[in-house]
């Protein structure tokens, strides 16, 4: 159908005729618009409220009673979790300090032994026991013979140690795997300790 | 009134839950550095514990950093020593984690540092690491390459001999007994390197039917 064919029958005149009447809103129309505004502008104000109250319950000041018991058990709780952090921490310093141990799980006695008949005290200073030549389970005694020896357990890894004879000289183990390690001035020795095959 | 109740219960409950998620990261820092504090100066356990702090951003093991500045204090070295030898073992650590991969367990990472601190190149301990197949541990052979440096076998001679152990499907147990019989020899006045690539040929006849290779001609 052609423009010119519609604008002769009236039909586009017809449609813009429906078009200009107005809409008339049903009775109450007006009522129930105001009403729905003034319940959002209610529900705005009422949130407004709660938080200026939120907001001066937090921010003036205010007396709090507390019971003399109540106070006693925070510090309590707190002192148990200030014991348990710093229990889990020392444990994770621990596991850190024996990498080794802990990767594979568990330990081996092994047994050190060395020869030095002017000795007045040997002893095993290595990664496992903190480089520490006084450490009590490290201290080898004398077997007879100049011969000196001492069992300890060694946690499961790669590790490095050496002999301190009368603390002060520092003696690599002849009968163990040399590490070439000169930082310090001297050469250590090597062990691998393996897991337990059970 | 029921606000400030509220209020104080919520905060009496929250306070020791972030403490205690606090807490253990604080008191970890301070058990490491309570142990360096002992024994190091200031100065020294500061520039330490940095580079321990580091290592554990890359990953890396911190036990062996921590034990090296141990090491240092126990010999009674000074604190540039000791910080410019746990600074070298962090690096070599990295080194060895690169080349080992991230499998690697702490005692491999440790015997690849320390063999790469004796000379051996990168390139011989990813050979080895080949050699050895993907099951097996390294860190035994690490350690006795390290050992036969240590007995003054060249490094390009005490890598070969190893990495040629491994591909002929030598044992820890026969590594442990190559160590010793080369130890023995050299005690015994043999030259280092003869030694070494004598036993080895040896242990390579004993391996050779187990490895269902070939062993090496007369030489």
């Amino acid at each position: 159908m052609s423009d010119d064919k519609l604008f002769e029958d009236g039909v586009i005149e017809r449609i813009a005729g429906e078009l200009r009447d107005a809409e008339r809103p049903s009775a109450g129309f007006d009522a129930r618009v105001m009403a729905s505004v003034r319940g959002i502008a209610r529900a705005r104000q009422r949130e407004h409220r709660e938080r200026r109250r939120l907001w001066n319950r937090v921010s003036q000041p205010r007396t709090i009673t507390v019971r003399p018991w109540s106070v006693g058990l925070a510090a309590a709780a707190l002192l148990l979790c200030a014991s348990l952090a710093g229990w889990g921490a020392h444990a994770f310093a621990r596991m850190e300090s024996a990498a080794p141990a802990a990767a594979s799980g568990g330990s081996q006695r092994v047994q050190f032994v060395l020869v030095a008949p002017n000795a007045k005290k040997v002893a095993v200073a290595g990664d496992f026991n903190g480089w520490d030549a006084q450490h009590p389970a490290y201290q080898a005694v004398h077997r007879g013979g100049g011969v000196w020896s001492v069992t300890a357990r060694v946690p499961v890894g790669h590790h490095r140690y050496s002999f301190v004879v009368d603390d002060s000289l520092w003696v690599a183990d002849p009968t163990a795997p040399r590490v070439v390690d000169d930082d310090f001035g001297t050469t250590n020795s090597a062990i691998v300790v393996e897991p337990e095959i059970r | 009134m029921r606000g400030p109740r509220a209020l104080a219960g919520a905060l009496a409950l929250a306070l020791p839950l972030a403490l205690s998620l606090a807490l253990p990261v604080a008191a970890h820092a301070q058990a490491t550095a309570n142990t360096l504090s002992s024994r190091l100066d200031p100065t020294t356990r500061v520039a330490v514990q940095a580079i321990v702090d580091s290592a554990r951003l890359a990953k890396l093991p911190t036990a062996p950093l921590i034990d090296k500045a141990l090491e240092g204090a126990a010999k009674h070295s000074d604190g540039p020593n000791i910080v410019s030898a746990v600074r070298q073992l962090s690096v070599e650590l990295g080194q060895s984690k690169r080349v080992l991969g991230g499998g690697a367990s702490t005692a491999e990472l440790q015997a690849s540092a320390t063999a790469m601190h004796a000379g051996v190149s990168s390139r011989d301990i990813a050979l080895l690491r080949s050699a050895a197949g993907p099951h097996r541990r390294v860190t035994l052979p690490l350690a006795v390459m390290t050992d036969l440096i240590g007995r003054n076998v060249p490094v390009a001679t005490a890598s070969q001999v190893v990495v040629g152990l491994a591909r002929a499907g030598a044992h820890d147990s026969d590594l442990s007994m190559f160590e010793r019989n080369v130890r023995l020899d050299i005690e015994r006045g043999a030259d280092p390197s003869a030694a070494a690539q004598t036993r080895a040929r040896g242990v390579m006849l004993r391996t050779a039917p187990r490895a269902g290779t070939r062993p090496p001609g007369n030489q």
